[in-house]
């Protein structure tokens, strides 16, 4: 997905104009002209200023081809599109419930779903799941101690 | 000498002798394998780095990237596709050696020239970061700023064809590394009340995001052909290349130099190190009419070029803390975690840790040709492990990579926002170094912006008054005003072509 540089300038610009007007209400240091908002007005000015440039050229730019979004090939497959939010759905799903699943059958789950979607024979992606969590697992939580939730587990393993 | 005895002691442990073999297998895996690219290998190896002693979890990263660079070379050769964009400039050259039934040449040639340019790219860094650092001891807070505005601009001058874009994505990083409560005035910013925003955005879950996660989505929506399937690699990878040694000294010395330069210089890495001496080794060769068509050597130019240019990195990664492309970046971070801060106060605080660091750079220069042998005598085998199910998998590492450094969940989320982001910036033609660089620089921008500001009440002339100082402030303005002209003729040209709809 291409958006014109115009668009995608309106968008920092208008993070820049956010990021000045927050940086204005922040406290100088006592005694000090200066404080915690000096440096993001200077970040705020540089980002504005560099992407009402990109707009300006992308305004003399527009030509007879002009368009204001342009759709990678990708984005017309409907399984591509699919399978990229798909990706980032179970990348939130981890984050929201890892807690009260545990680490294994959600990583379990998604490798299937994951595996499924992306025609990996069934038998090979079962046995590939399974074992590269219980690698991940044996890796991070045994080796380096790094607390991956246990979840419903909890009772049966530990 | 005590400091070379105590360094080595430091490596000879036999924990970092397997952790280098180890990370040079996978290094050589990554490299090997079109669509994970050298950064993508460090920034994987980090969570596990996180939880080791300073010299193996540098041993690590150094290993790694070194073989990763090397390895981008086997498919280049084998199958047309570079396994990283380091090795982009030649894989034509390589894959019409493989044609002609030379893979074994240009393969060998692969892995002598990039260990000769990694180990070149070494010496120059332990003899010229030391002196450096000698002149760094006397920077202040003005120095710093023009040296970081330097680095900066370079990052953005030197790499990027659009560098209103880059200059974007640079503000952009400017703008995440000041969220949090590390600033001088110790105030949240832009935190909106969130516990988990005070301490700042989290700098590796950041880069595992750009540099794994806009790949892994890249891949998902890459339309996936299966790799074809690659015939063994026979004969001797050795033979001729000591003929080829003889016959092109002055394709290596300046491959390597120019390579450990363009390294050096903050943003441009190894694979702009391979366009541009794959390009002088055509410029000046005896026989130019032979490049392209399976002729070695370019291969040995800019196989050295970008081996060196990896070493040459950490150059001001060492000395300023200013990172000499995306992997030194991720290393910056690294640094900290271990608590090894750098600059020039390195080489006086930990010198046993920064002399082990040289030696293991060697080591891995030099065990990369017996591993190198070995991968590409099994480039068959690596080359079939589908990428469909490797995706997921490293998708997977990286939720519990990015988990494993501050073990909340909030940094996997922080991982999934830089890896849309990248993907998004990247689709749009918004270079992601820069973002990373502002990241890794911002807190050290900030702090001697403000601390000069203090200092000189307020006048910008002051921070011209000291020499050296004065010199860097001179050259930053020097290629400001070069970037505004070259913007400005930009902006007339596009206006000059543009038909009026």
């Amino acid at each position: 997905m291409k958006l014109n540089d115009m668009l995608s300038g309106a968008f920092f610009l208008a993070l820049a104009v956010a990021i000045f007007v927050y940086a204005m209400g922040l406290p100088a240091m006592p005694g000090q002209r200066y404080g915690a908002g000096t440096f993001p007005v200077v970040i705020a000015v540089g980002l504005g200023g560099f992407s009402l440039l990109m707009m300006v050229q992308a305004w003399r730019r527009r030509g007879a081809g002009f368009r204001w979004i342009d759709w990678a090939p990708w984005t017309r497959d409907r399984r591509t599109v699919s399978s990229f939010f798909l990706a980032l759905a179970l990348v939130l799903v981890y984050v929201l419930l890892s807690e009260r699943i545990g680490f294994m059958p959600l990583s379990v789950a998604i490798l299937l779903i994951l595996f499924w979607k992306q025609d990996v024979p069934w038998r090979r992606g079962i046995a590939v799941a399974v074992l590269a969590t219980l690698a991940i697992q044996v890796a991070f939580s045994d080796l380096l101690r790094v607390p991956l939730p246990r979840g419903l587990l909890t009772d049966l393993l530990w | 000498m005590d400091t070379i005895l105590a360094a080595l002691t430091l490596i000879a442990d036999p924990y970092v002798i397997v952790v280098i073999c180890l990370s040079a297998m996978f290094g050589l895996f990554v490299g090997a394998m079109p669509g994970l690219t050298a950064t993508m290998a460090t920034a994987l190896l980090v969570p596990i780095t996180f939880f080791m002693p300073p010299v193996p979890a540098l041993a690590a990263i150094v290993t790694a990237s070194a073989m990763a660079i090397f390895a981008g070379d086997i498919p280049g050769a084998l199958l047309r596709i570079p396994g990283t964009p380091a090795s982009a400039a030649y894989a034509d050259e390589a894959y019409a050696m493989t044609r002609k039934g030379l893979a074994e040449v240009a393969l060998g040639a692969g892995v002598v020239f990039s260990a000769i340019g990694g180990i070149f790219g070494t010496i120059v860094l332990v003899t010229a970061a030391p002196l450096l650092a000698e002149a760094a001891l006397r920077f202040s807070s003005y120095e710093y700023f023009w040296l970081v505005c330097l680095g900066l601009t370079c990052a953005v001058f030197i790499a990027q064809s659009a560098p209103v874009k880059g200059m974007i994505a640079l503000f952009l990083g400017l703008f995440v590394a000041s969220i949090g409560l590390e600033n001088p005035a110790g105030t949240p910013r832009f935190t909106f009340g969130s516990t988990d925003l005070m301490g700042g955005i989290e700098m590796i879950p950041a880069m595992v995001g750009m540099f794994a996660i806009a790949e892994v989505l890249r891949a998902l929506t890459a339309t996936g052909v299966p790799l074809p399937p690659v015939a063994l690699v026979r004969g001797s990878i050795f033979r001729g290349q000591w003929a080829l040694t003889k016959k092109y000294p002055i394709q290596i010395l300046r491959g390597s130099t120019i390579g450990t330069a363009i390294g050096a210089l903050p943003g441009a890495g190894a694979d702009i190190a391979s366009w541009i001496t794959y390009a002088t080794s055509k410029r000046f060769s005896k026989e130019p009419e032979k490049f392209g068509t399976g002729h070695v050597e370019g291969i040995v130019e800019s196989g050295a070029a970008n081996n060196a240019a990896v070493s040459g990195a950490w150059i001001p990664a060492l000395v300023f803390g200013i990172p000499g492309d995306s992997i030194t970046a991720i290393v910056i971070g690294v640094l900290y975690l271990k608590n090894l801060i750098p600059g020039p106060l390195i080489f006086e605080k930990q010198p046993e840790t920064v002399t082990a660091l040289f030696l293991i750079f060697f080591l891995a220069n030099i065990i990369m040709v017996p591993f190198g042998w070995l991968a590409i005598k099994s480039a068959r085998y690596i080359l079939a492990v589908p990428r469909n199910v490797l995706m997921p998998i490293v998708l997977m590492f990286c939720i519990v990579g990015a988990f494993a450094i501050t073990n909340s969940p909030f940094a996997i989320a922080v991982m999934l926002t830089f890896g849309l982001l990248g993907f998004l910036m990247e689709e749009n033609g918004f270079p992601v170094a820069p973002v990373i660089l502002g990241i890794v620089l911002g807190p050290m921008l900030e702090q001697s912006f403000v601390t000069s500001m203090i200092k000189s009440d307020g006048s910008f002339l002051t921070f011209f008054e000291r020499p050296i100082a004065g010199v860097l402030g001179g050259i930053t303005i020097l290629v400001w005003a070069g970037m505004a002209w070259r913007l400005f003729k930009q902006t007339r040209a596009a206006a000059a072509n543009s038909v009026p709809s």
